[in-house]
């Protein structure tokens, strides 16, 4: 795992949290929410489009066409494989993983690598606003399981005690490792995470999670540009 | 609009946003949001007015507002 693999990470996963922030424009529990929803959808949407245009200055993309045919290829969080039915869902997203992803992305602006340190600088700055959303909703109380589960997937997207992120961090490419970073996202939230036990052998270095699977086949499809074919005038179906 | 017709219910609370575009022009009244507390509120008046370039956005719970007189009292 290198650090083309680890940003292109940060990016997939981005790109769907915006997706999923956005399915939500029209179903969250009051207008500004809904608001919020679609502001939030575009502000990650942007930043994964950042973090793809760091790829070819960091020197090696390690993107492959298996992306355009293979859904298992994304390097998502299993939390973002389905939509979700439940405003719970979004508020742990909202509060835990976006907050674990701005983790990493201050880990890498403190960083020795100069095109993230000037690249990713300003996505902090927006996401403050992702932040005090989704804290303030996790005070107001939520389901307990989407919490755990996103506390879990948190834990696995920072990496294993001693893995490569570790390696980075040693390097100076990264400011905080894992260790660093979970203590980073708990007095961010003013919480501990739940105790979690992480297979780390079953762990995927490349897609920063033990479950298998992916996004759904919709999703899968919309990314494609395919769901677009379908209203497309009968002529420009190709 | 119904007058005094109010958005608010529950624990929420309106807000006043007020942004500028410039350092020389005043801070002006550029909408509301209702919210439970003050984050909130924040994050939605940036999500809610952000179609602007402004240099400096605030907001102020409406109730912190004193009203020296309305519409038809001057």
């Amino acid at each position: 795992m290198s650090l083309p693999d680890l940003v292109l990470s940060i990016a997939d996963n981005k790109q769907m949290l915006g997706l999923r922030y956005a399915e939500w424009a029209t179903r969250a529990p009051s207008l500004e929410a809904d608001i919020a929803a679609a502001a939030m959808g575009l502000d990650d949407l942007g930043h994964s489009r950042v973090l793809y245009g760091c790829l070819e200055p960091l020197g090696a993309d390690p993107r492959g066409p298996e992306r355009e045919s293979d859904a298992g290829s994304l390097r998502n969080l299993a939390y973002f494989d389905q939509p979700w039915s439940e405003w719970s869902q979004f508020v742990a997203a909202n509060a835990i993983l976006d907050t674990a992803f701005t983790v990493m992305i201050e880990a890498c602006v403190g960083g020795s690598v100069e095109v993230l340190q000037h690249r990713l600088r300003k996505m902090l700055m927006e996401e403050r606003y992702h932040f005090l959303h989704g804290r303030s909703w996790l005070r107001s109380g939520i389901d307990k399981e989407p919490l755990e589960r996103a506390w879990r997937e948190a834990i696995e997207f920072f990496g294993p005690p001693d893995g490569e992120t570790e390696t980075l961090r040693r390097d100076g490419k990264l400011s905080m490792g894992p260790a660093q970073q979970r203590r980073r996202l708990e007095e961010q939230l003013e919480a501990r995470a739940p105790r979690v036990d992480i297979d780390w052998k079953a762990w995927d270095p490349i897609r920063r999670r033990t479950a298998r699977g992916a996004i759904d086949e919709h999703t899968f499809g919309m990314l494609r540009g395919l769901e677009e074919k379908k209203y497309a005038p009968t002529a420009a179906k190709g | 609009m119904t007058p005094g017709y109010k958005r608010v219910s529950g624990d929420a609370v309106e807000y006043e946003v007020f942004a500028r575009k410039s350092r020389v022009e005043a801070l002006h009244l550029v909408g509301s949001v209702v919210a439970p507390d003050d984050d909130l509120a924040m994050a939605y008046a940036r999500a809610t007015y952000d179609e602007e370039r402004w240099c400096e956005m605030a907001i102020v719970r409406k109730e912190h507002v004193i009203e020296l007189w309305q519409p038809g009292e001057a």
